[in-house]
């Protein structure tokens, strides 16, 4: 068996180390790209989003390379995520790749029996004792916190760096360096090692940067590619950024939502502006920002695909807490036919913009 | 006391339900128009630019009645059965509205939970509650709507035609003769019946949907998806003619799941926005007529390349 599944973000490096600890091969797929979105797009509906036809290309990618099982999770909310397993089966059946497919599905909507059976398909085809097995699986929980924590200082102490470039050609660094390592412990501690010397890295305190935070659908955030690496983007503005949404906050949120215990900070901050759950991601897109604005921040940029119906509802309430709360707030729209050029004079008006408030140089006249 | 009903989306398929509750508890409803022109312009105007062309309307309704109510009902129909949901956009529709248009008057944004007659109750008595003080009507009044709504024949079923389609699609699509443009009317004159799914057993729509690997969380989509397919093996329909909205992410998804499915039936998408000019739908369904009259009097639909011709 050899398994695949789509990017998103920092994950390939988490789910390597849980392949290599449980002696199943795997296969990364090359990163997102053009030529991904393209192969995708081909055979895609046509008005389907964004993350279905990068997914796809990914797919497309790592069948060329010999993969033959993929590994997708669902969800059963509203937001059409869920509907892509069935989908993505018969498109790729249509074009003559028959592939497993293990579908991670919440255990109320398939019940327990189903998701440990599919769960089985994984375990099965290793051929590690049960105790390696959950600690592989600790490991790259380790890996994927590691990176994220990594990534988010990186992110964030970019607007007080002292040398220009600084946190990014680390962060740059520790991406490439992780994905080489051999083993799963490797990898830890190559991580470790890269947040010791993120700590290092000089920074002036004094400095007081544009501070932006990233809202928005939980894919098109994550995965650079789909947000045409905003963030690096970002970095090389020397403005700061916060998001959220991760990996490991997806993981957190989706084992303690039986218990109602997820993400309380969102809950209490969007209770004003959207009070129910809507489906994929609006209610923590609306809470994030009004956490955001009591934490000082400078401004918001929310980013969804084309087409995104629960972050469309957001996107109709944001103008309000923007007026209401004095906070700036752009979205960002992505597609297959998003151009570079007119993306990126939208995020430089914008941080002018920020830059002249916060100055307060010609606010308001 | 006046009740502002919105004449969009769910209306269509609910309104006996909720226009006797508020006349058996002594209110006066007030609907909005019926779609026209300028209440696609309101809507257009005030909607946030991404959304749907059902959910711009039903901004213009919004528009057409807020000033002339004290109470105005925006329903948020979380969900009609078990475990399903209907849109988002259904969801967090009070909030759409509350964002986007100004000077709104008393509102009724309950969450709608109608998988059973209990939850429905709960429902109708904040609403109850927010009309009359004598509490005690309000069981009567729920009884005696559920009873109109039952009583109520939806669907269409033309008889007496030569060619009969199906018509498929979320109902206020179906349904507001503004968004398809009189297309049941159309179709009639032009000598073809129509059908809709209420008159095709339910058993057969959820036989149907059992056959898919994942199953359907919207409604709607389970019971389109049921349909077309079902009338697509029985081959005693011609056509199906699907009107969707443009950008609808449901639709997105259920009609790859249909055209999968049926293989070669006929099948025409419409797709609907602000901006359809109705010469092209015109001429779209004549296209269609055409071609289904052709593959009626060409018995075994064989072209002279012995190939199965394809009617999609």
């Amino acid at each position: 068996m050899r398994i695949t599944f789509p990017h998103l973000g920092n994950t390939h490096l988490a789910a390597k180390a849980l392949f290599d600890g449980l002696g199943i091969e795997c296969i990364i797929p090359p990163f997102s790209s053009n030529e991904a979105l393209e192969l995708g797009s081909k055979i895609s509906p046509e008005e389907m989003c964004l993350p279905y036809k990068i997914m796809m290309g990914n797919y497309l990618q790592s069948i060329e390379m010999g993969a033959d099982t993929i590994i997708l999770p669902g969800s059963c909310g509203p937001c059409r995520f869920g509907e892509y397993c069935e989908l993505q089966i018969n498109a790729l059946k249509k074009i003559g790749h028959d592939l497993t497919f293990i579908v991670i599905d919440s255990p109320f909507d398939i019940g327990k029996k189903e998701l440990l059976n599919r769960l089985s398909k994984i375990s099965d085809s290793s051929t590690k004792g049960k105790v390696q097995k959950i600690r592989a699986l600790k490991t790259a929980y380790n890996v994927i916190e590691l990176i994220e924590k990594i990534e988010a200082v990186a992110n964030y102490l970019t607007g007080y760096e002292v040398n220009k470039g600084a946190f990014k050609r680390l962060l740059k660094e520790c991406k490439i360096n992780a994905a080489k390592a051999i083993t799963a412990s490797d990898m830890v501690n190559i991580l470790k090692d890269y947040k010791k010397k993120i700590k290092a890295i000089p920074i002036n305190k004094h400095k007081s940067p544009v501070k932006i935070a990233i809202i928005g659908e939980i894919y098109t955030i994550i995965e650079p590619f789909s947000n045409l690496y905003i963030e690096d983007k970002l970095m090389d503005y020397g403005v700061a950024t916060k998001r959220m949404l991760t990996p490991s906050w997806w993981v957190k949120d989706a084992v303690l939502t039986p218990l109602k215990l997820n993400s309380i900070g969102i809950r209490l901050a969007s209770r004003e502006y959207l009070p129910h759950y809507i489906g994929g991601h609006a209610r923590e897109c609306i809470g994030e920002v009004l956490i955001a604005q009591k934490d000082k921040f400078d401004g918001a940029i929310q980013i969804f695909p084309m087409g995104c119906m629960p972050e469309i509802v957001s996107k109709a309430i944001l103008p309000a807490i923007s007026n209401d709360k004095d906070f700036p707030i752009m979205t960002l729209v992505v597609d297959e036919m998003t151009g570079e050029a007119g993306y990126i004079t939208r995020i430089e008006a914008f941080i002018d913009m920020l830059e002249r408030k916060k100055n307060n140089v010609l606010y308001g006249s | 006391m006046k009740v502002g009903v919105p004449k969009g989306l769910l209306y269509y398929k609910y309104h006996p339900f909720i226009e006797r509750f508020l006349i058996e508890l002594g209110a006066e409803v007030i609907t909005s128009v019926d779609t026209n022109k300028n209440i696609l312009n309101l809507g257009v105007k005030y909607c946030v630019d991404e959304a749907c062309l059902p959910i711009k309307i039903f901004h213009g309704h919004i528009m057409d009645i807020k000033d002339k109510c004290d109470l105005l009902i925006i329903p948020r129909i979380m969900r009609v059965r078990e475990r399903e949901f209907i849109c988002p956009k259904f969801c967090g529709l009070p909030e759409m509205i509350l964002y986007s248009i100004p000077n709104m008057p008393k509102l009724m944004t309950e969450p709608i939970y109608a998988t059973n007659e209990k939850e429905l109750y709960t429902w109708c008595k904040k609403l109850g509650k927010m009309i009359t003080k004598e509490t005690s009507k309000i069981r009567g009044a729920f009884n005696s709507a559920l009873e109109e709504q039952r009583n109520f024949k939806f669907g269409i079923k033309d008889e007496g035609f030569k060619i009969t389609i199906a018509l498929v699609g979320h109902p206020y699509n179906l349904y507001d003769t503004f968004i398809n443009m009189n297309l049941v009317k159309k179709l009639n004159t032009m000598g073809v019946g129509v059908i809709t799914e209420e008159y095709v057993e339910e058993e057969k729509i959820k036989l149907e949907v059992k056959t898919l690997f994942k199953r359907p969380f919207w409604t709607f989509a389970a019971n389109s998806y049921g349909f077309t397919t079902a009338i697509a093996k029985e081959n005693e329909i011609d056509g199906a003619i699907y009107i969707s909205s443009f950008a609808c992410g449901i639709d997105s998804v259920v009609l790859e799941l249909i055209k999968e499915k049926i293989e070669d039936f006929p099948l025409l998408v419409l797709k609907v926005d602000e901006h359809t000019g109705e010469g092209g739908l015109d001429t779209r369904i004549e296209a269609f007529i055409d071609m289904i009259e052709r593959k009626n009097n060409n018995e075994n639909n064989i072209s002279t390349f012995r190939q199965h011709t394809s009617c999609s």
